[in-house]
């Protein structure tokens, strides 16, 4: 039997990839763990290494197709081994192909799987929404689209997400040529410096209320993505980069206060009237005090397992998390965000170290730490600010969370409205986004 | 088939003097009166009464009533009189008291004036000038008050300039003039009382080429007319905000810069039409269609926008005429909408 | 014998060759169109075109006393008047057949028939189109001081159109040296004259424009010889315009597409009976001008004419397609 190779998911909300090279031609033989091909997704071209050795055969993916996730692109054969006729009529053997990001590559689905195909497009790239320059630019630099988050109105990718994207590709090929099993991509520095600006800020077009978004430690606006495809799409976003996080300037923090105050300053500037507000772990915490202080800005308040409830928390994985210097010593770490750890592939930790190579970035945050959650205990307390709010709220929580216990969560009065998630850790949006979006989605009505 | 005629050259004195635009386009008329002998101005009050926005004043005294013709108020008449001279060696300028009126003399503008010459092989020319004053913002109401720029550029054998500066104006009438096909010139009322430096003798402002009136990096606004000026007013006011405008102002709608528009369009990637006409079917659809057929689709990065005029006649409250037309204030807004990638 | 005072005035004013080469025109306005008629039928012309045969006096005597220098503006039934007027019908073949070596190079066909250089401005596909038109060619020759007058050829249905009205009312004020001409053929398409018109005579209006109008008998070659002889005298003169108009008949349909539906076989062949050919013909016969064999010559000239121009026509060569924009506007300014 031949081995199947697939197009792996390395993404939690990976729906397709692109493939954007393979580094061996049909018929060649391959060693189990060598570089077979290159993938792309919004924060990296990726390798993916061959699952076993063979000869490598009944290539199914062109460079620049989008394949959807699980999908076979090609066939290991051993030494010798008779090549087995595909099952043209089987829809999983062809790769169910998404879109075609280069004109000039091969054409789309196989005809025996036309239903299939047709219901990826319908999910996949056919909505996909980017500017002529942003296809242009992309197009020019082997990037596909599908994975990037668009700025713009509805979506819609504009130059400044492709620009983004290609910078960050770029980093990664400069930490991909260095030896994987150098101790650190480079070491976080003791000193760095704090920059100027304003809060990165963005925001999805729509109609009706917006929802503010406020992502959690060491995330950033990246992280809605897979809550964002399960929205209503013509809900509006606005979501802010906390400093030192994502395209948010790096900034000192002398306490949680500070960080509250940092957050007001921006969404007063960018919460025209009374606003739906979600913010997780940290962030939510955050948006726990922006409702305290702006109580009349707050239409509906909702808290993905919130900080600030309680003393305890997983203080080593979020100081993990931020000193990690390569993905193999941030991969534990991630693991523990999710009820499930084996969803974290190494190929995802890459991706998510790709996000944070900026030493200075890592440097900040792990002093954050130490200010936030000195020896790993919650040094601020939120709990009488959620006795005053107003605003219906919202609070959910999955039982598997091993950076805060969901426990934290009785804290709550009774106007509060708790959803406690099965088989869900620390990541709810990311781990059940439908569930989520559903919740919220009642609770914004 | 044109008869021999004297021209007598006026060169320019590469001096410039301040005159409003009506000034700087009487000033060319009676340089054309000057030069050559064949060119007649006719139309309704031009004569004594000085035209109905005081553009003609005076010429029948330096020129007598032979070249400066009061026409009968009969537009289709007077354009075909027009067009007949043209063809058969004159050089009118004809008049329109209101570009309105012209809807009167579209058999002659249209049907003859544009497609004598290719109707009988390249035999015959029509070098005829219509000017007529257009435009909004005079309470005059919807018979009174049309931009008929899109109606006439619509039209292959015409062309069709709107000049918005006083040096345009007269650079453009007598580039008009020159032209051996017919032109239709279209003035804004509002902006005759305009001033500026205008340079003093005899110049063309060529035909076919819009002028960058400002440059910036982030939204290409193509405006004609008035529009440049309310289109530079709120780009000046949101350069303060660090969004560079570059305003482009069109001159000429048939024939089309394409080029000027395609460079700035690859620039900036966002373009804003801006003109007074009915928005639907107007000057804005071409300019927004050539950009989509041309290489600078490929560096769009937002949708093309328009502003034009409301799909209504123009009203005759004010709050309404005003509404009706684009304002700075709506520029403004969709310029900055543009930049910010909010559109 | 032929009494000296009943000789017609076209005998006594046009000297023999004149008259002669007035009949081969005729004569050949017959033949070409009865030629182009047969062309179309063979599938030679596409469009439509609108036949003069029956008014071939009207034509050729409006344009006796015209030189290259006087302007016509022409109609849709404007065939007679171009060759009237000098042109030559090979490139006028030519142009019907849509090749490059027309009058209008191909771009105009049959309602459009023009040549310049004879001062015929041109047919035009718009009723009253060319009225003003005419006004202002004739007062190019007034402002540039030149003696060339203008014949604005329209029709019945014309006199109804505003453009009659601002362009006589122009011509008139400004006495310019123009001759409207209107050949009143009866109908405007199947629209009676009678029906349409408000007056009996479309020449009664000329009252209107303080100008002199005068209703001749179109098919009397002699009579409308005349009447535009005096126009023009008074025209050269200064003295302003003239209306004249010429009762004719065309015994073909408005267009290739007409039924005749709305005259009667009597009334056609009635008028048939005052073939104006015939009868110039006969005239020129009875005062000595030419003998019938003479005559005979004269058609036989013609009709070799229509033969070499059906054939230059069709050897010629078709328009480049790529120069479907050619001629739009001037070449240097293209």
């Amino acid at each position: 039997m031949p081995t199947e190779v697939i197009m792996p998911k390395v993404d939690m909300d990976m729906a397709t990839g692109t493939l954007a090279v393979w580094h061996v031609a049909e018929g060649e033989a391959v060693k189990k763990g060598a570089a077979l091909f290159d993938i792309e997704t919004d924060k990296a071209a990726m390798e993916v290494e061959a699952p076993a050795s063979g000869i490598l055969r009944q290539i199914l993916a062109q460079p620049g197709q989008v394949v959807a996730v699980g999908s076979p692109v090609a066939y290991l054969y051993a030494e010798g081994e008779a090549v087995v006729a595909l099952p043209a009529e089987t829809p999983s053997a062809a790769p169910a192909v998404v879109a075609v990001a280069a004109p000039a590559a091969a054409p789309a689905a196989p005809a025996a799987t036309p239903s299939q195909t047709v219901a990826q497009v319908a999910n996949g790239a056919a909505d996909l929404r980017a500017t002529p320059v942003a296809r242009r630019l992309a197009r020019e630099a082997g990037l596909a689209l599908s994975n990037l988050l668009g700025s713009g109105p509805r979506g819609r990718i504009q130059r400044a997400d492709v620009e983004t994207a290609l910078a960050r590709r770029e980093a990664a090929a400069l930490a991909a040529s260095a030896p994987v099993f150098a101790p650190a991509v480079q070491a976080a520095p003791d000193e760095w410096t704090a920059q100027p600006g304003d809060l990165h800020v963005t925001t999805r077009k729509g109609t009706g209320t917006p929802l503010v978004l406020i992502h959690g430690f060491a995330a950033d606006s990246t992280g809605w993505m897979a809550l964002e495809r399960a929205l209503p799409r013509d809900l509006p976003l606005i979501r802010i980069d906390l400093p030192s996080h994502g395209r948010s300037p790096l900034r000192r923090l002398s306490g949680f206060a500070d960080l509250a105050k940092t957050v007001v300053q921006v969404f007063d500037r960018v919460a025209e009237g009374p606003v739906h507000l979600l913010g997780h772990s940290l962030g939510g915490a955050v948006a726990l005090a922006v409702s305290d202080i702006r109580p009349r800005q707050v239409k509906t308040l909702s808290l993905l397992s919130p900080a600030g409830l309680g003393p305890e928390i997983d203080g080593a994985a979020l100081n993990g998390i931020a000193r990690a210097s390569t993905a193999d010593s941030l991969a534990p770490w991630l693991k523990r965000l999710t009820a499930r750890p084996d969803g974290i592939s190494h190929d995802y930790a890459k991706a998510a170290m790709l996000a944070r190579i900026d030493p200075d970035l890592r440097a900040a945050q792990q002093e954050w730490a130490q200010v936030l959650f000195p020896d790993g205990v919650q040094a601020f307390d939120l709990t009488a600010a959620l006795e005053r709010v107003t605003a219906p709220t919202l609070m959910i929580w999955g039982r598997d969370d091993r950076i805060l216990p969901w426990k934290q969560a009785l804290a709550a009065p009774g106007e509060v409205a708790l959803h406690l998630l099965r088989g869900v850790g620390h990541v709810p949006h990311m781990e059940d986004p439908d569930t989520v979006a559903a919740l919220l989605g009642r609770h914004m009505k | 088939m044109n008869a021999q005629t004297q021209i007598t050259e006026v060169t320019p004195s590469g001096e410039t003097r301040e005159m409003s635009y009506a000034e700087a386009i009487r000033d060319a008329m009676a340089i054309a009166l000057d030069r050559d002998p064949t060119v007649v101005l006719m139309g309704e009050d031009i004569g004594t009464y000085g035209g109905a926005f005081q553009v003609t004043l005076d010429l029948i005294d330096r020129y007598g009533p032979d070249r400066v013709m009061d026409t009968p108020i009969s537009e289709l008449g007077g354009a075909g009189v027009a067009v007949g001279a043209a063809l058969t060696g004159l050089k009118p300028i004809f008049e329109f008291q209101f570009s309105d009126f012209a809807a009167l003399a579209m058999e002659q503008i249209v049907n003859q004036a544009a497609k004598l010459r290719y109707m009988l092989g390249g035999e015959a020319a029509v070098p005829v000038v219509f000017r007529m004053p257009a435009g909004s913002g005079t309470g005059a109401a919807a018979q009174h008050s049309q931009s008929f720029e899109a109606w006439f550029g619509h039209v292959p054998g015409l062309k069709v300039v709107q000049p918005s500066t006083p040096e345009d104006a007269k650079g453009l009438l007598l580039a008009a003039l020159a032209d051996p096909d017919p032109v239709i010139v279209f003035e804004h009322k509002l902006l005759y009382k305009m001033k500026g430096q205008v340079p003093t003798g005899y110049y063309t402002t060529p035909i076919g080429k819009a002028a960058i009136r400002r440059t910036g990096s982030d939204v290409t606004i193509v405006a004609s007319a008035i529009m440049v000026h309310r289109a530079l007013e709120a780009a000046a006011k949101l350069a303060e905000e660090g969004i560079e405008v570059e305003v482009i102002d069109l001159r000429s709608v048939r024939p089309i810069d394409r080029d000027t528009i395609i460079a700035s369009v690859k620039k900036t990637g966002k373009l804003l039409c801006v003109y007074e006409g009915v928005r639907t079917l107007g000057v804005g659809a071409e300019i927004s269609a050539l950009i989509a057929e041309s290489e600078a689709f490929d560096y769009l990065d937002a949708p093309i926008q328009r502003l034009g005029g409301a799909e209504a006649p123009i009203p005759y409250n004010p709050d309404l005429e005003r509404a009706a037309v684009p304002q700075k204030a709506d520029i403004e807004t969709v310029a900055r909408r543009l930049a910010k990638g909010e559109v | 014998m032929i009494v000296q005072d009943n000789i017609p005035f076209a005998i006594r004013h046009f000297a023999p060759a004149q008259l002669r080469e007035a009949l081969r025109k005729m004569h050949l306005i017959r033949l070409f169109e009865e030629g182009a008629e047969e062309s179309y039928m063979r599938g030679l012309i596409h469009g439509t075109m609108h036949l003069s045969i029956g008014q071939e006096a009207s034509a050729v005597a409006t344009c006796m006393e015209l030189t290259d220098a006087d302007k016509i503006t022409s109609t849709h039934r404007g065939h007679g008047h171009c060759i009237a007027k000098g042109a030559d019908v090979g490139r006028m073949f030519a142009e019907f057949f849509g090749k490059e070596t027309g009058y209008c190079h191909g771009r105009g066909g049959s309602m459009h028939i023009a040549d310049v250089k004879t001062g015929n401005l041109g047919a035009n596909g718009i009723v009253g189109g060319g009225l003003p038109i005419a006004v202002g060619a004739a007062l190019t020759a007034k402002r540039l001081g030149r003696d060339d007058v203008t014949v604005c050829f329209f029709g019945d249905g014309a006199n109804n159109e505003g453009a009659f009205h601002e362009a006589l009312n122009m011509a008139a004020i400004w006495k310019l040296p123009v001759i409207f001409v209107c050949e009143n053929n009866k109908y405007g398409m199947s629209t009676p004259a009678t029906y349409a018109t408000a007056v009996p005579n479309i020449a009664d209006r000329a009252a209107a424009y303080s100008m002199p109008g005068v209703t001749v008998d179109g098919n009397d070659f002699s009579a409308v010889a005349e009447a535009l002889h005096i126009a023009i005298a008074r025209a050269r003169a200064g003295e302003g315009p003239s209306l004249v108009e010429n009762l004719t008949y065309r015994w073909r349909g408005h267009s290739k597409s007409d039924r005749n539906r709305y005259r009667t076989k009597d009334e056609i062949e009635d008028w048939m009976s005052r073939d104006p050919i015939a009868r110039f013909r006969a005239e020129l016969i009875a005062h000595g001008v030419l003998d019938a064999a003479g005559a005979e010559a004269v058609e036989a000239e013609a009709k070799q004419a229509v033969a070499d121009g059906v054939e230059f026509a069709k050897a010629s060569p078709a328009p480049g397609i790529a120069d479907v924009t050619k001629f739009v506007h001037a070449e240097e300014a293209a």
